[in-house]
């Protein structure tokens, strides 16, 4: 439970359920190295809102401080890939890595059956009996995208009681409950990044002269200096802001070098590839098979677009896509559907 | 499955005589004691009865009590009102509650120096560790009587004796011993004592700092002069009568009842060190609180040891609680000379007026178990 209003009411759907709740707040970081006086973790509001929402509902509420671990497995994982020229996805990490896992041991621990999070999911069920991993109901919210990564051992255990509601459906049923976070805004940052600005957490953690924050030269795929950046870092692939203008043409970022600190840019239509490599691979079904024809979701909210698998080794995969998909950006996740089904994912490697 | 409360250290219930002690003060009584008028000296009356009272099991005279709006109120008065009259450095122990020692580091600032004392591998200090800095100009030597943690009692008389000898004033944070432990300032040398309502079945909130006559200490309150102008605001007089009455019928009760205690705290003790291996009962070497047990699992989560024991409806608690509701390792058993793996999986049961030994049993019986379970499972 965040203290939002998607967790609460998922909490709420399953007390009415008449399952035995426990609250469960996780910890991941402490804001008091971001901003303000020393003890603003701790009066942290997600965690108290939680906490009320949980004595609303009759429910027992913990807080289990996963800070070192988040650290370890999520920031600095955020940390190096950008350093290394990659986009990451923190909330793939964290799910996969963090969130679930933590909670699945503790959850045991405490003789639990399940585990259960407002995530807009379903799960389904294979015809030969195993569960699957779906795309929620709204469309507009849908998060299995984040999800590809859950260790495929955990999907017997998992509850997602929102997936067959709509967002305004959810903030009704909260305002119904009177609980008090029924109107409390959408939280889209990365929790971790309270500022909204990601390059926030890579200065404080690589110190501003690191490389990938230090200046560079902006360069064509032709090799032509056209222009300077100020640390190839504060860069993603497909943004044409900071890329300055008097080029002649309007200019996108397609990569960056991290050896030369050179961030290449080039033409709307170059910022379009028809294949990706993809590795860390995941698989919450069989793998499909070298020939599968498959839907591949490059970054939230995107829609999938038809690909077709190729098996490159042991640990990669590579992805033909039907029609060529702007700004692939290293680092970020693929996840691979087959119409609502999760089928995997994997953290994409390269573009060509 | 009745749940089972063992954090009488945190706070306790109010006592049903406290009250109906308190009733009048918030109806028929609820005039303002400052004021001249019949409503305003009725309550004034009530407020001096209550000082009285509590001085008088003291052994102390009613000028010296200054009514605060609670224990950190009182340690903070004591601290910041010595640093704010004289100059001087501060010394402390190392395991003082954090009102002492976060008030300690914020009056010491920039500018005057603060020593804290060591402790040994029980808990305690040793008298002869304040003899180097009593050589330096000192404002205030503060030393728990009894630690909140695990419950080591401290050698208050011979630490006062030599702050009395060296002409420094000393503070006891007497939160956790008064109304359990003989504290009596005419047989203790003490300069500053904080007390506080609501351990002894008084209202949360309402504390008392004894100020021993001609001690020098400055308000931190600044107002219309009440508390003889070290305590400005609005006299509390409920709150007041409420801690005078818990304290007396905690201190006339004090020897029967801690006998009482005592036997269930030990017989909790040993068999959970019969019954669970490898635990350890911090401070067992030190002269104890008789309500207070603290113990380590090595190998157990320590977080997850709370939230089971409450699964279980056994209200415990560990290191300082955060107010988010997650627990921070305790500087009391770090400090003691424990290694973070022990220090971590602690717990603190605080046994008080309605603890029962069916309870101490429940918890005989589930606790082995639970932390067997804990152990199995390693949590990363």
């Amino acid at each position: 439970m965040s203290g939002g209003v998607d967790s609460s009411v998922a909490a709420a759907l399953l007390v009415d359920q008449g399952h035995r709740v426990i609250g469960v707040t996780m910890k991941t970081f402490c804001y008091s190295e971001v901003e303000g006086p020393s003890q603003t973790c701790c009066g942290l509001d997600g965690i108290m809102d939680a906490r009320s929402v949980a004595d609303r509902l009759g429910i027992a509420h913990y807080v289990f401080d996963v800070e070192r671990d988040f650290t370890r497995d999520v920031i600095e994982d955020f940390v190096s890939e950008y350093a290394a020229g990659r986009t990451p996805n923190p909330c793939v990490r964290c799910n996969g890595n963090t969130k679930f896992r933590d909670l699945l041991k503790r959850g045991e621990l405490l003789g639990c059956d399940a585990i259960a999070t407002g995530h807009y999911a379903r799960m389904g069920t294979s015809p030969s009996g195993a569960p699957l991993l779906m795309r929620g109901l709204d469309q507009q919210k849908d998060q299995a995208y984040f999800l590809w990564g859950l260790p495929k051992t955990l999907l017997p255990q998992l509850l997602f009681p929102l997936g067959e509601l709509t967002k305004p459906e959810v903030r009704q049923r909260a305002r119904d409950l009177g609980l008090s976070t029924a109107e409390k805004a959408e939280s889209q940052e990365i929790c971790f990044v309270p500022t909204g600005n990601y390059v926030d957490v890579l200065e404080r953690k690589l110190g501003s002269g690191h490389p990938a924050l230090s200046g560079g030269e902006l360069v064509t795929t032709t090799g032509e200096v056209v222009g300077h950046h100020d640390g190839f870092a504060r860069y993603t692939v497909g943004q044409r802001r900071g890329v300055g203008g008097g080029h002649g043409r309007k200019l996108y970022v397609l990569g960056s070098n991290p050896a030369s600190r050179q961030v290449v840019v080039g033409s709307w239509e170059e910022t379009y590839r028809a294949e990706l490599w993809i590795g860390e691979l995941n698989w919450l079904t069989d793998q499909p098979p070298a020939g599968a024809r498959v839907g591949v979701q490059i970054r939230h909210r995107a829609p999938a677009a038809e690909a077709t698998v190729e098996t490159l080794d042991q640990e990669r995969i590579a992805l033909t896509f039907s029609t060529p998909q702007r700004a692939i950006a290293p680092g970020q996740s693929a996840v691979i559907f087959s119409d609502e089904v999760v089928l995997g994912g994997g953290r994409i490697e390269r573009e060509l | 499955m009745q749940p089972i409360y063992l954090d009488y250290a945190a706070t306790t219930r109010v006592r049903p005589e406290v009250k109906e002690a308190m009733l009048p003060f918030m109806d028929e009584i609820f005039g303002n004691a400052s004021s001249v008028h019949r409503w305003g000296r009725e309550a004034k009356v009530k407020l001096e009865e209550a000082r009285a009272r509590l001085a008088a099991l003291l052994g102390a005279s009613p000028t010296e009590i200054i009514f605060t709006r609670g224990g950190t109120e009182a340690d903070n008065l004591a601290i910041f009102g010595r640093t704010r009259a004289v100059p001087g450095g501060i010394a402390c122990s190392a395991i003082e509650h954090r009102a002492v020692l976060l008030a300690a580091k914020a009056a010491a600032g920039e500018d005057r120096e603060l020593h804290l004392l060591e402790i040994d591998h029980t808990g305690t200090v040793q008298p002869g560790s304040i003899d180097a800095a009593l050589k330096k100009q000192l404002a205030v030597v503060s030393v728990m009587w009894t630690n909140n943690e695990i419950g080591a009692v401290q050698p208050i008389a011979e630490i006062a004796r030599r702050c009395a000898a060296a002409d420094v004033v000393f503070h006891t944070d007497a939160v956790q011993a008064f109304g359990k432990l003989p504290v009596r300032v005419d047989e203790v040398p003490v300069s500053l004592l904080s007390m506080s309502a609501h351990k002894i079945g008084g209202p949360k909130g309402v504390g008392a700092l004894y100020v021993r006559k001609g001690t020098k200490i400055s308000p931190m309150i600044h107002g219309g002069g009440h508390e003889r102008g070290l305590r400005a605001g609005t006299e509390d007089v409920a709150g007041a009568v409420g801690f005078a009455t818990a304290a007396e019928l905690a201190i006339s009760e004090r020897d029967a009842e801690m006998n009482r205690l005592q036997k269930l705290r030990d017989k909790l003790e040993f068999a959970l060190l019969e019954r669970v291996p490898e635990l350890i009962v911090n401070a067992a070497g030190a002269e104890r609180l008789p309500t207070l047990l603290n113990v380590s699992v090595p190998g157990a989560n320590s977080e997850m040891m709370l939230v089971m024991l409450d699964m279980e409806g056994i209200a415990a608690s560990s290191g300082s609680a955060c107010s988010s509701g997650g627990v921070n390792p305790s500087h009391v058993l770090t400090t003691m000379g424990l290694a973070p793996d022990v220090a971590g999986p602690s717990v603190r049961f605080s046994l008080g007026k309605e603890t029962t030994e069916a309870e101490i049993d429940r918890v005989i019986t589930i606790f082995p178990p639970l932390m067997q379970k804990l152990r199995q499972k390693a949590l990363i």
